[in-house]
């Protein structure tokens, strides 16, 4: 096994695409201080779906259930592992309790994010019950995590439009259902973060998994935060930022100032590109090296899971994907993006939109 | 001079290509640039593949396990015997159509037929040499072969007879080992409605659609291979190795990695076997996973899979229906292809698929 | 001068951009508007169709992974899908995933159903240019 020192890390321009490429052969790093690099498993967007009875959509079972038996095998074992939201697809309990059940086969702790699809049935009750909070805060290895609930919209849409919390989140889930509402952080958890970063350095590396992109990407499709300026104006002063978010189904990356984004797959189905839709406009990051179409034939195709490695605070994407190339996407210190290094020819330098 | 003797070799490979036509069903079959088919060469590695002294007990030749009687392969053995009824871990696949394979081996180690030949020789339980250089020192001092050689590959001196001569002549012999033809290739390519029973014209609409066999086993409008050559996990005998993926993994990775053949630990270790593509690649996308199989001719290749453990067309046909087993309960393992899944056929329809893949069978020229 | 400045303002609001002349006896703005909801009409009906959980077997909708009918690519039909290995068209396809995804029993070519959610598909594809055969 190679050994790749700080030193050369830095000079080939912080990413590198490890030997054979997966968890088992995850090459540390040898570091000055190894003791602040981490690893951690990321798994998203399962929408486990019920039929009736005991049965589910076997298609999606079988995704979750692929992903945490790679998860189970990574070596080093990851720190943690984050799920992005979206663990069921109506939010009822049986499809939570049939998610939360595949889940607890992994051998790691394990956090979680608030999806549009966990929530918009009962208003993130039973998932509340299950989880926990739905935003907080904890400090690992001198990173600073804060997990926001980024898929909440207005008091008007949420309470007065519905007859019931089956309708609401029936119109939710519809991705391209012109009755949704955009995605929004809100002015509580708003002032909750700011007063949470009070007390944190601004050389401190930042993580912030949130499950709605945190950028203007496409309103359509809801790739869309509506207050995202804002809650990207509160982080946009500390030196390093990495935000990950679910949702899209898709990779996506990008650079908005000092901030990172990294999207993660899903392992449910992809979503197509927002280009595809000829009728309207998307601020699609230039810097995104898309994924080729996927064949619904193979169910696994264009799905996958991450796993990252925090090199001081810097994330190293690698996607796990069962019928594609893996691909690598690091933090590149020279240029001062993510970059997919095997498809740098195809990436334009980032613009600057929210 | 370079000049004029690739332009022969085109000549002689056209002639060839006339002298048999394309069999009915087949794209042409894929040459390398650098071993242009010859009649003569075909005739060497013909010749090379039926001799059995290149075994270390001057028993074992290609042709033990890849039979022309039995489809080219070696039923109705689960696994294959070599030297000394030494059993390997796999179930010898047909060499017939492996000229189209975009990989040779279950789990594609090998790129091509040349690199692939010369691996058996010097596997300890298929032809048992210890070294290729028995092999050199034997076509160098037979005088029938170093006069085949001299010919074929333009040689002068016998040290530059390398075991890459004996790869290439091997490998022309086993492009020329194609079939299409069969009942099914005129029932769609010729549109003869008359050359499958109706039972088989309704397996083939199954094989299609609600069985969903065509995705791996491709047809085409012009042609039909049966294989995309690529790898899959059916969740056939993985369950073997479930409990113990990751330190098996890790010992293979590391073994692999301290320089031990990959044919050995294979043929050897049946733990390894069963790790598939993996071993070549090291990703989990590939845990379990073994590549396609043609159809063609599957009803002479009886037992089935990579590791021969499903004895009948008609149990392959329930494993399939189950979703990747035969037996009811059997688990299925979580790396399974996401192209397999419970398919929901009746009696009827599976009988009618197994039906249609009798169909696949060539007739002997 | 006026009058042909006029004359080409008229054809170009005509032909909707095209390069088209205009023609005699041009349809009514009637005929058109009662055509375009006829249109519009089947559109709905498809759209119905790409949302409903009956549509197959296990509750999965179109919807789900075709937003606004997005990676359906009509205006490449007729064309080779390895998952059939023949050329197809696109209600061919349709079938292939109420078959697949959502686990269902395939539509008759020519059910009222069938023609919608065509309708609907290139209808969100409106304006692509036919690239039959395309990948
Ligand atoms: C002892 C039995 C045995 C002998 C002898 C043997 N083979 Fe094989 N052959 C096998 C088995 C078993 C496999 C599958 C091994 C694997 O996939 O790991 C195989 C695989 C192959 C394949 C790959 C086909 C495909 O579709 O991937 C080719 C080609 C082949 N053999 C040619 C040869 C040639 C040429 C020789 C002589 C030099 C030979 N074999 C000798 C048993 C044998
Ligand atoms: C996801 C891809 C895939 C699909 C779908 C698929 N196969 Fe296969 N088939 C394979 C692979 C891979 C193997 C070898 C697996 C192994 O040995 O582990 C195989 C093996 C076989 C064999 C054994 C051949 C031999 O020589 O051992 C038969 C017969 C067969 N398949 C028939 C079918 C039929 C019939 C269908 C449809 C009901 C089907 N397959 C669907 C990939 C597929
Ligand atoms: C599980 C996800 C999924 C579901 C559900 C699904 N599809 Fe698809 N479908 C796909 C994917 C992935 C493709 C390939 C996309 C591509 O070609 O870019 C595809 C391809 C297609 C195509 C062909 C696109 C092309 O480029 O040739 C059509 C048409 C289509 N789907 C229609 C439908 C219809 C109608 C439904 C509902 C009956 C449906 N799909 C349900 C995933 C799905
Ligand atoms: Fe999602
Ligand atoms: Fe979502």
């Amino acid at each position: 096994m190679s050994i790749i020192n700080r030193r050369t890390l830095l000079k080939t321009g912080g990413t590198f695409v490890a030997g054979a490429c997966l968890p088992l052969t995850n090459i540390r790093l040898a570091f000055a201080d190894q003791s602040q690099d981490f690893t951690f498993a990321y798994i998203s967007d399962s929408h486990i779906q019920h039929i009736k009875g005991t049965k589910f959509v076997r298609n999606w079972d079988q995704g979750l259930k692929r992903a945490v038996a790679e998860a189970n095998l990574m070596s080093p074992k990851p720190d943690f592992v984050m799920y992005g939201g979206d663990l069921a697809q109506l939010g009822t309990r049986e499809e939570l309790d049939h998610g939360f059940e595949i889940m607890s086969a992994l051998k790691h702790k394990t956090h979680y994010v608030m999806g549009e699809h966990d929530y918009y049935a009962d208003l993130g009750e039973y998932w509340s019950s299950q989880v926990g909070k739905q935003y907080y805060s904890f400090d690992h290895k001198g990173v600073h995590i804060i997990v926001l609930n980024s898929i909440l919209t207005d008091d008007h849409w949420t309470h007065e439009r519905w007859a019931n919390g089956t309708e609401r989140m029936g119109v939710m889930a519809g991705l391209d259902d012109p009755r949704g509402s955009p995605f929004m952080v809100g002015a509580a958890q708003r002032k909750w973060l700011a007063n949470d970063l009070k007390g944190v350095s601004k050389d401190t590396p930042i993580i912030v998994f949130s499950h709605s992109p945190l950028q203007k990407l496409f309103k359509n499709w809801n790739f869309w935060t509506d207050d995202a300026e804002l809650v990207q104006a509160i982080l946009q002063p500390f030196d390093s930022v990495t935000v990950f978010y679910g949702h899209v189904h898709q990779i996506q990356y990008n650079q908005i100032g000092n901030i990172t984004f990294h999207s993660v797959m899903a392992t449910a189905w992809p979503w197509p590109y927002p280009e595809s839709y000829a009728q309207a406009e998307n601020h699609m990051p230039h810097l995104t090296v898309p994924i080729n179409r996927a064949d619904p034939f193979f169910e696994r195709d264009a799905t996958g899971w991450q796993y990252v490695d925090i090199n001081s605070g810097k994330a190293t994407v690698k996607f796990s994907l069962t019928e594609n190339e893996p691909r690598t996407v690091g933090y590149d210190a020279k240029r001062g993006y993510p970059l997919d290094t095997k498809y740098v020819s195809r990436s334009k330098p980032p613009q600057n939109h929210y | 001079m370079k000049k004029i003797f690739s332009i022969t070799a085109i000549v002689l490979f056209f002639s060839i290509q006339t002298g048999f036509a394309e069999p009915l069903g087949l794209p042409p079959v894929p040459i390398p640039a650098d071993n242009p088919q010859s009649k003569a060469k075909i005739a060497l590695g013909e010749k090379l593949f039926n001799d059995p002294r290149f075994s270390s007990t001057g028993d074992v030749s290609c042709a033990t396990c890849h039979d022309a009687a039995k489809g080219f392969a070696d039923g109705p053995l689960k696994t294959s015997e070599g030297i000394k009824g030494l059993t390997g871990t796999r179930n010898a696949p047909t060499i017939l159509n492996a000229a189209f394979m975009k990989s040779q081996f279950w789990d594609g180690r090998e790129p091509d037929l040349e690199g692939q030949s010369k691996g058996p020789f010097i596997n300890p339980v298929e032809m048992g040499l210890e070294n290729h250089d028995p092999i050199l020192t034997l076509v160098r001092d037979d005088r029938a072969y170093w006069k085949m050689f001299r010919k074929v590959f333009g040689l002068k001196k016998k040290n530059a007879l390398t075991m890459d001569h004996v790869a290439k002549a091997i490998a022309s012999f086993e492009r020329t080992i194609i079939s299409g033809n069969s009942p099914f290739d005129h029932y769609y390519f010729t549109n003869n409605k008359a050359a499958m029973t109706p039972s088989a014209v309704r397996g083939f609409n199954v094989f299609l659609e609600q069985g969903r066999c065509v995705s791996c086993h491709t047809v085409s409008q012009t042609h039909a291979l049966f294989t995309d050559s690529r790898f899959h996990n059916l969740n056939v005998n993985f369950n073997s190795i479930s409990g113990g993926v990751q330190a098996l993994a890790k010992r293979q990775q590391q073994e692999k990695a301290d320089g031990v053949d990959l044919d050995v630990s294979i043929l050897t270790d049946k733990a390894v076997a069963e790790l598939g593509r993996f071993v070549v690649t090291g990703q989990w996308r590939d845990i379990g996973a073994f590549k396609t199989p043609t159809l063609r001719n599957v009803d002479l290749t009886a037992p089935y899979m990579h590791d021969g453990s499903i004895k009948t067309l008609e149990d392959v046909v329930d494993f399939y229906n189950n979703g990747g087993f035969v037996k009811a309960g059997d688990p299925v393992n979580s790396f399974q292809s996401g192209g397999i899944r419970p398919l929901g056929l009746n009696d009827t329809q599976k009988a009618d698929l197994v039906a249609f893949l009798k169909m696949l069978t060539s007739p002997l020229n | 001068m006026r009058n042909i400045i006029q004359t080409l303002f008229l054809v170009t609001a005509l032909g909707l951009g095209s390069t088209l002349t205009a023609q005699a006896d041009e349809f009514t703005k009637e005929d058109l508007d009662i055509w375009q909801k006829e249109f519009m009409a089947v559109v709905a009906v498809g759209r119905t169709a790409f949302t409903d959980p009956n549509l197959g077997t296990n509750g999965v909708v179109c919807a789900q992974c075709h937003p606004n009918g997005a990676n359906t690519h009509p205006e490449t039909y007729p064309k080779f899908q390895k998952q059939i290995g023949r050329v197809i068209t696109l209600p061919e396809m349709i079938n292939w995933c109420i078959r697949n995804p959502l686990e269902g029993k395939p539509m008759a070519l020519d059910d009222p159903k069938m023609v919608a959610m065509q309708a609907y598909i290139t209808h969100e594809r409106r304006n692509v240019k036919l690239a039959p055969g395309k990948h």
